[in-house]
């Protein structure tokens, strides 16, 4: 086949096919930019086409959340909280997920349905008893509330994840490296984790993601309007009563939606190749 | 090669395994006690008051309320802290904080006074605030009602007071003038619907179909609950009059999206050009006046062509209710006694009034003294608001405030009946008898876990 129509094959076996998924993936995106980007006027006006700007392009939503609002303040706290429970999540998920995916003990698969089972409770009907807990170790009104929190819904979810991961890296070479003098841990370390990066970034893309969008714990555990994180900040800045900031809202979204769009581009084929291989083992 | 027996500076800095499980034993035995101890660790405390309030819908109003919080705060040198959460955020910041008997000492409550009742165990006293507050402010508007179980558990703070806001530009086109009544506004709203300019008022879950629905109701003589506090009125012939003219008013006056319609759309509709009226309050017309939003295909602006008139009147009454946001300190606050003093001090006549002209009319307190305010005076678009607040009365009213009334308006029976009914769902008959079912079993359930 000439060079011509294998371009054209491939518009019709793989562009146009995948051209709906794109315009369903990118809509809302692109809505979001266009109505940050539209004066107030133009946004209530009824006779003009909503997914394009005709009256010109105003940073006016921008300037706002920027210079009468603590955004940034908010932007920096859900960088610092996702963090910080990523980190702490998904040390604590390879550590629960190894010997769930390696060892026999009694109980073992117990554990792990019972892991999957905690990751089902919904944080509306955690928030109560973690509050009390939340104030009790005095750790209220601070972001540590937070990154002690986010960890219990994040764990069971990695430790899930990596197990299905960890399963399927070959047994063989862990007994080759404790043939040569590894012990567990170090076999954890140096054998295993290398092979299963895919997976990890895998578990910390998404329990970076889930942080960052968390609204529940944020809104009850923390009140100081410069400790709020992005989610928080702007729904209580930019909604008020029956009105609402539609263009500082979505400017809010926008830019919160930077950083997880940059890290799934540069982590994308580690995130699929992760979640792939967990999920056919 | 082997090992030297002299220690390194690397195997000083070495953790033994006996040595991480003694900390760690040491760091979860810590942990267990403070969990178990039910407190906090102490560190050394100064004398702090937090408030917890709900983001304004006029934003001038958070800046003077602060303003007054940290003059008070410097005054009596107490470190304060205003935390602000959007209104639809307080039930969950409310609950969290009863269910770990800890958070800020003052708080926002509502929208109604029934979280006096919700709460009664949980919020201190306030009869000798509220009757420090009354005589220099004129009294409160309507004592009575304001008392839960006899006593004042919250200060009812403010109300943001119902008009009619209309277009006078469509008015004019369709030959009317300024209806008065809950008739001449389907009359208005026919003529306005033809023209491509429908009469709008949610009837889905929002809080202004509360408001409206409750207003059509006791103004063509009906009720829900009566002044009892048990008896359940609503299957009445007031009722059906009521119904038979909102099924008119949404078939003959009205689009369909008003069932979807939450608390911003009627809003969006008037400022977008569409309605040629809307029951709400001015934020509405504040917020086409700070955008400058234009009458679509013109150069005017919208906010000159609305005007604002008093709540309509039905057969029987005119009446109107709307949220009653209050005030009000959780008993298990370190500093009751500096709460109550910063109440009385924001409740002084002259705060009061400060507080009022930054919100532009918007937030009008319980208070009489207040209702003549000459920020009512000082735009023409304000002068029906204190007629409103006069006629305005509490979502149960004739009944008491209850948690039972609470209810019944956070599930949003008073719009589902109606528009059941309105939409063709169900009869007439069928639709009343939901409602009182629906009202019955709430008002039980309430009496038997009181």
């Amino acid at each position: 086949m000439s060079r011509r129509g294998r371009a054209w094959r491939s518009v019709f076996t793989l562009y146009l096919p995948v051209a709906p998924f794109v315009f369903f993936a990118l809509f809302p995106l692109y809505f979001m930019v266009v109505t940050s980007l539209k004066t107030n006027a133009e946004l209530y006006d009824p006779t003009t086409v909503p997914f394009l700007i005709k009256r010109g392009v105003t940073f006016g939503h921008y300037q706002l959340l920027s210079n009468d609002t603590l955004f940034w303040s908010w932007f920096i706290n859900s960088l610092l909280v996702s963090v910080g429970a990523t980190v702490i999540s998904v040390i604590l998920g390879i550590l629960a997920a190894y010997p769930l995916a390696r060892l026999k003990f009694f109980g073992g698969d117990s554990f792990g349905v019972a892991i999957f089972i905690t990751y089902l409770v919904p944080p509306s009907l955690l928030f109560l008893p973690l509050t009390t807990v939340v104030n009790r170790l005095g750790l209220s009104d601070s972001l540590w509330s937070l990154i002690v929190t986010y960890p219990t819904f994040l764990v069971p979810f990695c430790t899930w994840l990596l197990m299905g991961y960890f399963r399927t890296v070959p047994r063989e070479i862990e007994e080759c490296a404790m043939l040569d003098g590894c012990n567990r841990v170090q076999t954890l370390v140096r054998i295993l984790l290398p092979v299963a990066v895919p997976g990890v970034i895998c578990a910390a893309l998404f329990a970076f993601t889930l942080s960052w969008n968390e609204f529940l714990y944020a809104l009850v555990f923390v009140s100081p309007a410069e400790l709020k994180t992005m989610t928080v900040g702007v729904f209580s800045e930019l909604i008020r009563g029956d009105i609402y900031y539609w263009g500082g809202l979505m400017a809010g979204a926008c830019i919160g939606s930077f950083p997880i769009v940059i890290a799934y581009v540069f982590f994308l084929d580690y995130y699929v190749s992760g979640l792939t291989a967990g999920a056919v083992k | 090669m082997a090992r030297s027996s002299v220690p390194t500076r690397r195997d000083a800095r070495r953790v033994s395994r006996r040595q991480f499980l003694g900390t760690a034993a040491g760091g979860a035995a810590g942990l267990s006690g403070i969990l178990a101890a039910g407190r906090a660790p102490a560190f050394a405390q100064a004398r702090e008051l937090t408030f917890l309030s709900i983001a304004s819908f006029v934003p001038d109003t958070d800046k003077e309320l602060k303003r007054q919080f940290e003059e008070w705060g410097a005054k009596n040198k107490v470190k304060v802290r205003l935390d602000i959460i959007a209104h639809l955020q307080l039930v969950t910041k409310k609950a969290s904080e009863v269910q770990a008997r800890s958070g800020h000492d003052l708080t926002a409550l509502g929208p109604g006074l029934g979280d006096a009742d919700l709460y009664f165990d949980h919020l201190v006293d306030l009869n000798d605030v509220a009757a420090d507050v009354a005589p220099k402010n004129g009294g409160w508007m309507n004592p009575n009602d304001y008392l839960i179980r006899g006593k004042w558990k919250l200060l009812p703070w403010w109300m943001p007071p119902f008009p009619m806001a209309v277009r006078t530009d469509l008015l004019e086109q369709i030959g009317e003038k300024n209806p008065d009544t809950w008739e001449d506004w389907l009359r208005v709203g026919k003529k306005g619907k033809a023209i491509g300019h429908p009469f709008g008022t949610a009837l889905g879950h929002s809080g202004d179909a509360n408001v409206t629905l409750l207003s059509i109701l006791w103004s063509y003589g009906g009720s829900y609950v009566a002044k009892d506090g048990r008896t359940i009125t609503i299957n009445s012939k007031e009722t059906r009059v009521a119904m038979e003219f909102v099924k008119r008013l949404y078939t003959e006056a009205m689009d369909p999206e008003v069932l979807a319609w939450d608390d911003a759309s009627n809003h969006r509709c008037l400022n977008a050009g569409k309605c040629i009226g809307i029951h709400n309050p001015i934020s509405a017309y504040e917020s086409a006046k700070k955008d400058k939003i234009l009458v679509p295909g013109t150069q005017k602006e919208i906010a000159e062509v609305i005007d604002h008139i008093n709540t309509p009147k039905g057969p029987v009454d005119r009446k109107a209710t709307t949220g009653f946001w209050c005030v009000g300190i959780w008993n298990f606050s370190k500093n009751v006694d500096l709460a109550k003093d910063f109440l009385r001090y924001h409740f002084q006549p002259d705060n009061q009034a400060k507080w009022v002209d930054a919100g532009h009319g918007f937030n009008m307190p319980f208070l009489n003294n207040l209702t003549k305010h000459p920020v009512y005076k000082s735009d023409k678009q304000y002068r029906f608001i204190p007629e409103v607040a006069k006629v305005t009365v509490a979502p149960s009213w004739p009944g008491p405030t209850t948690a039972a009334s609470q209810q019944v308006w956070d599930l949003y029976i008073i719009p589902d009946m109606f528009a059941q009914y309105a939409t063709g769902k169900m009869t007439l008959d069928q639709a009343i008898a939901w409602g009182e079912k629906e009202m019955q079993e709430i008002y039980a359930g309430r009496k038997r876990k009181n």
